[in-house]
């Protein structure tokens, strides 16, 4: 999917993200454990689950164009290349998707895990049963995003802060980016454009945390 | 995403009280300082004491306080670094 000229900067860009999300969820499990406040528990699972899944999908990239695959794929015991690029996709679309739901989950402020289990149960089972997978995976989490980036719009509206911005403003990156992903299904570029969309989202986050974290 | 005091505000609120008492406050007086019915303060307090924010002391009349732990004074501490977080993302219970 990945246009032949940009090999290589998706990696770099894919383990930014994995950094960036891994550093939030672990300021959000450092607040957890001082207040015990569950929505942070969730909220930090989500980004360790999303940092995850950037972190599997940039191994995996860089494996496939660097000369160790066939090695790799002796020893895992994959028949072939496109068996393994497959592992590695169907792995991103799972910690993605569990992700993602986590995250909505949060933003639904619905205490009953049943909600919680509904949300990942049918996007597991629109994902993995559906005959393209990945499109119907770049689908439902546009579908998801657009209704994260609704919900912090809201929260800014009613809260009128920089920060609460900025954190909007992020989700809408993410889901404009993941709508690119969608489209890139045809067309290779989108694929290099919905990486630079994320980049923005994350750098925006990334912003959010450093002004949330000064006194 | 109500906008009536936030859980965490509440708790601020609370913990102040009790601190400006030197760490050491009676029910009524964090009744009178919190804004809360006498039921939702007592619910609250449960909560602070699960989470060892605060413990109950007697002095020698056997008269029952509220005391602040480490853990109660870091959450004042830092106070501003979670409401931002929290209100961020929306995650105020």
């Amino acid at each position: 999917m990945s246009p032949s000229w940009f090999f290589g900067f998706d990696v770099i860009l894919e383990v930014m993200f994995a950094v960036i999300c891994l550093i939030v969820a672990l300021f959000s499990f450092k607040i957890y454990k001082d207040t015990k406040f569950r929505s942070l528990k969730f909220f930090g699972f989500s980004f360790l689950l999303i940092s995850l899944s950037y972190m599997i999908q940039s191994i995996f990239n860089f494996l496939i164009v660097s000369e160790f695959n066939q090695d790799v794929c002796r020893i895992i015991r994959v028949h072939s290349i496109h068996n393994f690029e497959a592992l590695g996709i169907i792995t991103h679309m799972f910690l993605m998707t569990l992700g993602l739901s986590i995250l909505l989950y949060t933003t639904l402020k619905d205490k009953r895990l049943r909600t919680l289990w509904l949300l990942i149960l049918i996007s597991f089972a629109a994902v993995f049963f559906s005959k393209n997978n990945l499109y119907m995976f770049y689908l439902i989490s546009t579908i998801y995003l657009a209704f994260i980036s609704w919900h912090y719009i809201l929260n800014h509206y009613l809260t009128k802060q920089n920060k609460t911005l900025l954190v909007a403003i992020a989700f809408l990156f993410l889901l404009f980016g993941n709508f690119h992903f969608l489209i890139s299904v045809n067309h290779e570029l989108f694929y290099a454009i919905g990486h630079i969309l994320e980049l923005f989202a994350y750098l925006f986050i990334m912003l959010n945390l450093y002004l949330v974290r000064r006194r | 995403m109500s906008r009536k005091r936030e859980r965490v505000m509440i708790i601020h609120d609370i913990l102040k009280a009790i601190e400006e008492k030197k760490g050491s406050a009676r029910p009524t007086h964090i009744l009178y300082k919190s804004n809360l019915s006498s039921q939702m303060l007592k619910e609250y307090l449960g909560d602070l004491i699960d989470k060892k924010f605060i413990e109950i002391t007697k002095d020698k009349k056997n008269n029952k306080f509220y005391t602040m732990t480490d853990r109660g004074y870091k959450y004042l501490q830092d106070f501003h670094i979670i409401k931002n977080f929290m209100e961020s993302y929306d995650l105020t219970e």
